[in-house]
C-alpha cells in the first residue's frame, strides 16, 4: 500500500515538474494569470493603443525662485531633487508618442541635444527601447555625437530617468515615462 | 434362494446352520479344501480386526479442541484473502489518495505561482539591458544603474561626462 502511495506521488510530482518548465495545456493551468496577463499586455500594445511615452531633455539647475516644476514630472520630483540635488526643473525639448503597435521611432530635441528613440516592439510588463542621446553642434566635426546608447525595457509603472553631462552650472537629465 | 457365493460367505463367517448348513456341507466338491479355506479365512478377519482396530483417543475434548481452532483459524486466513483479492483500490483508499494527490497539486500550484508573481514582479521596473557611453564624451565615464524605490524610478547614472558650456541648455 504504501509502495502505491509513493509512485502515485512521484508520478504525479513529475508531471507538475514537466509542466513547469515546459510550455503547454499543462502550462498553462499552472499558470492561468500568467498567460492572462501575457494576453492583456498584446492587447493592450497591439489592439488597443493609448499609451503614451513622453520623452524629455530637462535641464535640472539650482535657482533662488525656482519654477514650479513641469506637470510631466511631477510624480518623480521627490526623486529628482534629492538624488541630483537641484530645485528647478526645466524642459529643454520633449516628445508626446502614442504607441500603436509599439515599434515606433520618435526623438526630442533640442537645440544641442537630440534624443532618438526606437522602440522595438512590446515587452512583457512594457516595451523593448534604444535610446540614444546625440549633441549636435555645428561648430565640431561631426556635428552630430553620440554621447550615449541604451537599450532599455521600459515599464508602465517606472520612469526612466539618465543622468547626461553637466551643462554649465546645472545638469542635463533624459526622462522617459510611459502613461 | 441363495446363490453359491452367497451361502459360502455364510459359511465362511459361520453363518449357516441346521438343515441349511448339512445341505451345503454336503454339496461342497472338496470338503477338506473348503475347510481349510475357512480356517484361513477366520485367521485373515482376526489378524485384520487386532491390526486395523481404532486406537481410542485419550483425551477426546483436547482433539475436539484443537479441531476447533484450526478450521476457525484457516476461515480466517480465507476472509483475508478474499479481501486482498477485492484489490486494492477500495472506496476509502480511492479517497484518501485523490484527496492526497489534490493537495500535492494545490502545494504546487501555489509554489509555481510564487515563482510566477516572484518573476512577474520584473516588469513592474524597467531594466537598462545595456548602456555605453561613447569615448570621446568622456574618456573614463562610466555607467550605473538603479532603482530608486520611491518614486519606482529607474535611474541610468552617468559619471566622468565631459562637462558642456551653458548655451547647449538653450531650447
Amino acid at each position: 500500500m504504501f509502495r502505491r502511495l509513493v509512485l502515485l506521488t512521484t508520478c504525479f510530482a513529475l508531471v507538475i515538474s514537466a509542466g513547469s518548465t515546459n510550455a503547454g495545456l499543462l502550462y498553462d493551468l499552472l499558470h492561468p494569470l500568467r498567460s492572462h496577463r501575457k494576453s492583456a499586455s498584446r492587447h493592450a500594445s497591439s489592439e488597443h493603443p493609448g499609451e503614451i511615452v513622453w520623452s524629455g531633455l530637462v535641464m535640472a539647475d539650482n535657482a533662488e525662485k525656482p519654477a514650479a516644476i513641469p506637470q510631466e514630472l511631477a510624480p518623480i520630483e521627490t526623486t529628482l531633487k534629492e538624488l541630483f540635488g537641484y530645485n528647478q526643473f526645466e524642459i529643454i525639448g520633449q516628445s508626446r508618442t502614442a504607441l500603436h503597435k509599439g515599434d515606433e521611432n520618435w526623438d526630442a530635441a533640442s537645440k544641442h541635444f537630440k534624443l532618438f528613440v526606437d522602440a522595438q516592439g512590446p515587452a512583457e510588463g512594457g516595451y523593448a527601447v534604444n535610446l540614444k542621446l546625440v549633441q549636435h553642434d555645428d561648430a565640431q566635426a561631426p556635428p552630430d555625437q553620440v554621447v550615449l546608447e541604451t537599450d532599455t525595457k521600459l515599464s508602465k509603472r517606472s520612469p526612466l530617468v539618465i543622468k547626461g553631462p553637466q551643462v554649465g552650472g546645472g545638469q542635463l537629465l533624459l526622462v522617459l515615462v510611459v502613461r | 434362494m441363495k446363490t453359491f457365493e452367497e451361502k459360502w460367505t455364510a459359511w465362511l463367517d459361520g453363518e449357516l446352520s441346521g438343515s441349511e448348513l448339512a445341505a451345503f456341507e454336503a454339496s461342497l466338491p472338496d470338503r477338506v479344501a473348503a475347510e481349510a479355506e475357512k480356517q484361513a479365512a477366520q485367521k485373515l478377519r482376526l489378524l485384520l480386526k487386532r491390526e486395523l482396530s481404532i486406537s481410542k483417543l485419550a483425551n477426546e475434548e483436547f482433539f475436539s479442541h484443537q479441531l476447533r481452532e484450526r478450521i476457525g483459524h484457516e476461515g480466517n486466513s480465507n476472509t483475508g484473502r478474499e479481501s486482498r483479492s477485492s484489490g486494492w483500490w477500495t472506496v476509502p483508499r480511492l479517497l484518501w489518495s485523490g484527496a492526497f494527490a489534490m493537495a500535492v497539486f494545490l502545494v504546487c500550484t501555489v509554489w509555481v505561482m510564487q515563482d510566477n508573481d516572484f518573476a512577474d514582479q520584473s516588469p513592474l521596473t524597467t531594466k537598462v539591458l545595456n548602456a555605453k557611453l561613447d569615448p570621446t564624451a568622456g574618456t573614463d565615464a562610466t555607467v550605473t544603474v538603479f532603482e530608486d524605490t520611491e518614486d519606482n524610478v529607474t535611474v541610468l547614472w552617468t559619471e566622468g561626462l565631459k562637462s558642456l558650456p551653458s548655451e547647449y541648455a538653450a531650447k
